[in-house]
């Protein structure tokens, strides 16, 4: 065996959300015919943990690809047109598992806040869930079936290999229009400009959150400075989406750009760190005046280097990495 | 045009422009992000609590946040002025770096403006907030969204006024 490298990363992180995606629904589905609310809870986290884990099982599926079809030469047996579907399948399904992370985020933010989760969000949460759970399936079936063809359908068993297969499918469609092969230049700069914009929303929470418990501002409390964190959680969308734009396409300036790797490995040491604060009770109890105690100092001091980490990583893609 | 020419080609200049090292125009252009980010964060979120997010939060203990800001904002200064002097002779000629310039005037001010009213007020915890104090917040608010979006267009537009000469 060679060392490890990106492809091993995704075959290993590819049975999470399916797995994950199973186990948590059970858990979710559990609370509620126990009528047990923190098993409901856990569900919650658990969803919003497989939104976390689903950013590198997505970017490492394009490193993958590269690894098994070098130069665009796939082996005989695989057939790229299977790949493509796949790519599809997984882009659909990271953006469900997305969201569903977004709305369990929100649930527990709403149960800290008024300590009930708003009637609609159960719903959602819940519909969103089985449809990511649904989706996510369909998308690892045909993933296993890249290199299974024992598994493959009567009809694709002898896929004939189609020479413009590399360019089709939703997410290369999408990844040509922003990378503005289609004539449409504009959309490349907008969305950098909006991922700036979502940076500072973001920091709006990293900052005055985290500096308020390292000291700075002590009349507030933490209660009421993180009602502002559904602010940095907009940004954080939006940074994800066009993020996610600029993956697409230019999918080569990231799969085998250490800095890229870096960047998501700190955000998905943030994620933890946001739910740290979203479910341990010491750091709410923080009143106007109170002094932190030192392991929420700890957390917060981790969130702003983690934050600052991420911004340096991502600023360096094109000056340490091999980005553009 | 002389000057900006000059501007450009002075030692520290080329330094900054050409050095392959990382801490030439990489660390500098690194820094203005990262200012920008204490800056405007800092100036949004105590706008966003007077536009009534979070209304349990007090706004005089963010006065404290105010030299984070202003850290923020001169970081700026310096990086800005060196990230403009290395590349001179096209920013110099640039509407759209002059478009950044009057959005960032212009949101400086709405912020002392802010400040009078909300920060140099003992009582303002206590009293509902003046009705314009919401009309300066948004348009604070928008004067950063303005700069943001032209200073981050400077990478992509290159020079719109004439060069002179």
């Amino acid at each position: 065996m060679e060392s490890l490298n990106l492809a091993h990363a995704h075959l290993l992180l590819n049975h999470l959300p399916t797995i994950g995606f199973g186990i948590a629904l059970c858990v979710y589905f559990g609370g509620f015919f126990t009528r047990s609310e923190s098993l409901k809870k856990v569900g919650l986290v658990l969803f919003f943990l497989i939104g976390v884990m689903a950013l590198p099982t997505y970017f490492t599926g394009s490193a993958a690809e590269r690894s098994l079809c070098p130069e665009l030469k796939c082996p005989a047996d695989v057939a790229p047109q299977i790949i493509r579907k796949h790519e599809d399948l997984a882009l659909f399904s990271f953006v469900l598992m997305e969201i569903t992370g977004f709305f369990s985020w929100l649930a527990l933010w709403q149960l800290r806040k008024t300590s009930k989760i708003a009637g609609w969000n159960w719903g959602l949460v819940t519909l969103l869930s089985l449809a990511s759970f649904g989706l996510v399936a369909l998308a690892a079936a045909e993933g296993g079936e890249i290199r299974h063809p024992e598994i493959r359908d009567t009809a694709e068993v002898a896929l004939p290999v189609i020479e413009d297969a590399e360019s089709t499918g939703v997410a290369r469609s999408i990844g040509a229009v922003v990378a503005g092969n289609t004539g449409v230049g504009w959309l490349w700069p907008a969305a950098e400009t909006i991922h700036f914009i979502g940076l500072c929303m973001l920091f709006i929470v990293v900052l005055l959150v985290d500096l308020r418990l390292l000291g700075m501002a002590k009349g507030l409390s933490f209660k009421s400075l993180y009602q502002l964190l559904p602010v940095g959680m907009v940004g954080f969308t939006l940074n994800l989406i066009t993020g996610v734009l600029f993956f697409l396409a230019a999918p080569g300036q990231y799969v085998n750009n250490i800095e890229f790797h870096r960047k998501i490995v700190l955000i998905v040491l943030a994620g933890i760190n946001v739910l740290y604060f979203m479910l341990v009770d010491e750091t709410w109890s923080v009143g106007p005046d109170d002094e932190a105690p030192l392991r929420t100092k700890i957390a917060a001091a981790s969130a702003i280097f983690l934050w600052i980490g991420i911004l340096y990583y991502g600023h360096m893609l094109p000056f340490l990495g091999n980005a553009f | 045009m002389d000057f900006a020419q000059w501007l450009e080609n002075t030692g520290f200049s080329v330094w900054v422009r050409e050095s392959p090292r990382i801490f030439a125009f990489p660390t500098v252009l690194l820094l203005h992000t990262i200012g920008m980010a204490l800056c405007v964060a800092v100036s949004a979120g105590i706008n966003f609590r007077i536009l009534g997010f979070a209304p349990s939060l007090k706004l005089s203990p963010l006065a404290r946040l105010f030299p984070i800001l202003w850290l923020g904002f001169w970081m700026n200064a310096i990086t800005g002025t060196i990230l403009v002097m290395q590349d001179a002779t096209n920013k110099l000629f640039n509407l759209d770096f002059y478009l950044k310039m009057v959005f960032i005037a212009m949101a400086v001010v709405a912020l002392r403006m802010i400040k009078k009213r909300v920060f140099l007020n003992p009582q303002v915890d206590k009293t509902p907030l003046p009705g314009n104090v919401k009309t300066l917040a948004v348009l604070s608010l928008f004067f950063w969204v303005g700069a943001i979006t032209c200073g981050r267009l400077l990478a992509y537009v290159g020079p719109i006024v004439a060069k002179a000469g």
